[in-house]
């Protein structure tokens, strides 16, 4: 396999889970950019762990998801059913705190980065298994009275209540799952990219992010399986000169989809007359 | 005890910049009702537009001018895009978020691309200023002294502006209940994008005042100052303009004293630290949503 098609085939997988985690708390309108400081803390500790105490991929990959949904937990408890920018604003500062931790400390190569990730066999198959286990995972949340309920919370909170959702507690629920697939989203990609550096998490990744689940469509978990490896991929295969502009074909395919498809290119209702066409 | 002056004048006079952030940034809030988080994007690209003038012509004068013109232009032309937004039922307010992250990308990668081979600019001394006042430790600075007056010029300007004058009315109408105020003959689209211009005009001000403060700026500022300035916000309350003005000035003085006693870039995760646990203790904000 090339190494261009490798690197295609490793972001577009871990640029779906990440976009699954804003996906899931936005089901009850809450941005939750938390899950990027969840994705770094794990992914230093996974390629510590790996490479300073050797512990196995599997060990890893479970602590970080522990890891993940714990970071996540804490905070949800304050911000459950906290207002969109109240989350907003926790996200981006635990970003910000976790970042400058990194850049700080020397134990994980501080503004230098972090090498050696020992290599993990049949990694790229394993993640997309993964991959599979996490999208029906979620796609019997969506189908569960979960998925109903936030659907609900999203339109209106106060009909929610009326019905009897908890809406504090349906929005830690999906704050920690997000968490914890972004601890597993951390742990997968440090071992694919083998070297992180605290760069990378930063407001550019959000700014991605949000590009792919804003133009596939956030009202679906399918629109990111569309459009993260579209976009994800699409500074890889063009020139470099082009590819350096990115965040401003992110920026300016964000704007043009939520003013003329604020849904996103694949909807709801898109997908429900499909499957009633083709009788599913 | 003279650290602590210095720092405290310091944090004051930071701080005062903030209260200028949050209040332009909060009078969208409660007049276009859209969360503009490009708008210190704005400021600093203005801060760009008058260096780059400085650096064409060498006169103060011009670069002035050009940073207030350019924040105003940058706003107004804003203005289209977030109408189309606010006026949509099938979008709320969380959208204006979006689009206005995804202008701050726009603004951020071009001015790390376009301007200055995307390196951090540096005002001339003479923009800056020396030193003005030396008594011990403490000394004091040209851009301290402006930005601390200036800053409570504005803000006592825009809040004679907000409750003493009849556009004032007009806004504080509009921040209540839009709908009540185009009931009763109050001109909502003409009143927003005046609120678009004294947000811009306030943020070329601060545009010049933080080159005054900082004397350089670098693509990367915005993300910085925006993060701050919806921090403060929502630690404040979204859209209360007079917990703004305390939050902003507490701030900009957190983060000095956590400049004169802590090591380089722990002092910015304090303050943030400070304001995470406020916002995690009271997500609605100290002094309550206004929207």
């Amino acid at each position: 396999m090339s190494l261009l098609l490798y690197y295609f085939l490793a972001f577009s997988a871990v640029n779906i889970f990440m976009c699954w985690t804003i996906y899931l708390p936005y089901r009850v309108g809450q941005l939750h950019f938390l899950t990027v400081a969840c994705m770094a803390i794990t992914a230093y500790f996974g390629g510590f762990a790996a490479r300073e105490w050797d512990w196995p991929f599997a060990l890893v990959l479970i602590v970080g998801i522990g890891i993940g949904a714990f970071v996540a937990f804490i905070p949800s408890l304050a911000i459950g059913k906290a207002p969109c920018f109240s989350v907003v604003i926790v996200g981006l500062t635990h970003i910000f705190i976790v970042k400058t931790v990194i850049e700080n400390w020397d134990l994980v190569g501080g503004t230098v980065g972090f090498f050696g990730i020992p290599p993990v066999e049949y990694l790229l198959p394993i993640t997309y298994l993964l991959l599979i286990i996490v999208g029906f995972f979620i796609y019997r949340i969506e189908h569960s009275r979960l998925g109903r309920a936030a659907s609900v919370v999203f339109v209106d909170k106060d009909v929610a209540t009326t019905l009897g959702v908890n809406i504090k507690s349906l929005g830690m629920f999906y704050q920690i799952i997000a968490g914890a697939i972004g601890g597993m989203a951390g742990v997968l990609y440090a071992f694919l990219i083998g070297s992180l550096f605290p760069e990378f998490f930063t407001f550019h990744v959000i700014g991605a992010l949000m590009c792919m689940l804003f133009v596939g469509g956030h009202t679906t978990m399918w629109g990111v399986v569309i459009s993260a490896p579209i976009l994800g991929g699409l500074p890889l295969l063009l020139p470099s000169t082009v590819a350096s502009w990115r965040q401003v074909i992110y920026g300016v395919l964000l704007i043009l989809i939520i003013l003329l498809r604020p849904e996103g290119l694949i909807t709801r209702r898109m997908l429900s007359s499909l499957k009633r066409k083709n009788k599913w | 005890m003279e650290i602590f002056i210095a720092q405290l004048l310091n944090g004051l006079s930071l701080g005062s910049i903030y209260v200028l952030l949050v209040t332009g940034f909060n009078l969208m809030v409660l007049v276009a009702r859209i969360v503009q988080f490009a708008y210190p994007h704005f400021v600093v690209l203005s801060i760009y537009a008058c260096w780059e003038v400085l650096q064409l012509t060498n006169n103060m004068f011009l670069a002035v001018l050009s940073c207030i013109a350019v924040s105003v232009i940058l706003n107004v032309l804003s203005e289209p895009i977030f109408r189309r937004l606010t006026n949509r039922q099938d979008v709320d307010i969380n959208a204006s978020f979006v689009v206005s992250m995804a202008i701050a990308l726009v603004i951020t990668d071009i001015m790390s691309h376009s301007i200055n081979h995307g390196f951090p600019i540096a005002f001339p001394t003479s923009w800056i200023g020396g030193n003005l006042v030396r008594f011990g430790l403490i000394t004091l600075s040209k851009g301290q002294i402006y930005a601390l007056v200036g800053g409570i010029i504005a803000v006592l300007i825009f809040f004679y502006l907000l409750y003493q004058t009849k556009q004032g009315r007009v806004f504080r109408a509009m921040a209540e209940n839009r709908y009540a105020a185009r009931l009763i003959g109050i001109p909502i689209v003409k009143a927003s994008i005046f609120s678009y211009v004294i947000a811009g005009l306030l943020g070329g001000f601060i545009a010049i005042l933080f080159s005054i403060l900082l004397g350089s700026a670098s693509p990367w500022l915005g993300e910085f100052i925006a993060l701050k300035v919806i921090a403060v916000s929502i630690v404040a309350g979204l859209g209360n303009l007079k917990g703004g003005l305390v939050c902003g000035l507490l701030l900009g003085v957190v983060e000095a004293m956590a400049m004169g006693y802590i090591s380089g870039s722990w002092s910015n995760a304090i303050a943030f630290i400070i304001m995470l646990l406020i916002i995690l203790i009271k997500p609605q904000g100290l002094f309550g949503v206004k929207i």
